[in-house]
C-alpha cells in the first residue's frame, strides 16, 4: 500500500516525463558508458602493433569497413554531446547560467531549468549531429 | 577523499582531455584518416617521444575521467557500504588495469620493443 505511489529506478529513468533535462541526463550517462567502452577497446585495438605489420594491418581491415565506419561516426556523436554538455553541467555546477533564487510561489518553477540551459542542450546535440556529417564525409570521402 | 574533490578531478582531467584529444585526432587529419592509420606512420607517431608522451597523458586522464564517471553512475543505483566500497575499488582497480595495458603498448612501440 505504501509504495504504490513508487515507481522505484523505472520513475526515475523514465526520459519521457521531465522534459529535455531528463533527455540529457540519459544520454549524459549513455555516452559515457559508451565511450568508455570504446576507450577499452581502442587501448586493446592499438595493442595489436605489438604483434607487428601483420598483427595491426588484420586489426585495422576490421575497422575499415562500412560498419566500422558508422561505429567511429556514431562514437564521434558521442564525444562530442559529451563534451558540450559536460560544459553546459560543469558552468551549471559553477553558478553559471543557474538564475537568481527567488521565493518559491506556485507553479514553482525551477530557476536553474532555464531557457540558458535548454540550449545549451540543443546545441549539444546539433554539434553532435554536426561533427557526424563531417566525420562521414572525411571517412567515407577517401 | 572528498566527494567534492573527486569532482573537481572529474572536471579537471575531461577540460584537460578535451585539449589534448583534439591534437591526438588532429595528427589523424594532417595526413588523411586512412594514411595515418598505416603501420609505418602509426610506428613513427609513437616513437617520436613527445606524441608518445601525449598519448601516455591522455590514457591516464580519459582512464580517471571514464573509472570515475562509471563509478558515479554505479552509485547513483544503488547505495550501501559494502557496495560503495566494492564498486570504489573495482573502479580503481580497472583504471590501474587499463593504464598499466595501455603504458606497456606505448613503451614497448616507443623503444622499438616489437
Amino acid at each position: 500500500m505504501k509504495d504504490e505511489n513508487k515507481e522505484g529506478i523505472g520513475g526515475m529513468a523514465n526520459p519521457g516525463r521531465y522534459g529535455i533535462e531528463r533527455i540529457a541526463y540519459w544520454l549524459m550517462r549513455l555516452t559515457g558508458l559508451g565511450l568508455l567502452g570504446y576507450f577499452i577497446a581502442h587501448i586493446y585495438e592499438t595493442s595489436s602493433i605489438l604483434q607487428g605489420k601483420m598483427g595491426w594491418d588484420e586489426f585495422l581491415e576490421l575497422t575499415q569497413t562500412t560498419e566500422g565506419h558508422l561505429f567511429l561516426t556514431l562514437v564521434i556523436g558521442m564525444c562530442v554531446f559529451h563534451t558540450v554538455n559536460g560544459i553546459r553541467i560543469m558552468l551549471g555546477h559553477g553558478g553559471v547560467g543557474v538564475g537568481k533564487p527567488g521565493r518559491p510561489d506556485y507553479p514553482y518553477t525551477p530557476a536553474s531549468q532555464n531557457a540558458r540551459h535548454k540550449i545549451g542542450i540543443y546545441t549539444a546535440i546539433v554539434l553532435a549531429a554536426i561533427a557526424m556529417m563531417y566525420g562521414m564525409a572525411v571517412m567515407f570521402g577517401e | 577523499m572528498k566527494e567534492s574533490h573527486i569532482m573537481k578531478i572529474h572536471y579537471g582531467t575531461a577540460l584537460a582531455a578535451v585539449g589534448l584529444v583534439a591534437v591526438h585526432i588532429l595528427m589523424r587529419l594532417t595526413q588523411g584518416f586512412a594514411q595515418s592509420l598505416e603501420y609505418e606512420s602509426v610506428i613513427a607517431n609513437y616513437r617520436f617521444l613527445p606524441y608518445a608522451g601525449l598519448l601516455e597523458i591522455i590514457l591516464i586522464l580519459l582512464s580517471i575521467h571514464g573509472f570515475n564517471g562509471l563509478r558515479v553512475i554505479l552509485l547513483e543505483l544503488k547505495q550501501g557500504r559494502r557496495y560503495e566500497k566494492a564498486v570504489s575499488y573495482g573502479c580503481v582497480a580497472g583504471m590501474i588495469g587499463l593504464i598499466g595495458y595501455g603504458t606497456r603498448t606505448i613503451v614497448m612501440t616507443n623503444m622499438g620493443m616489437i
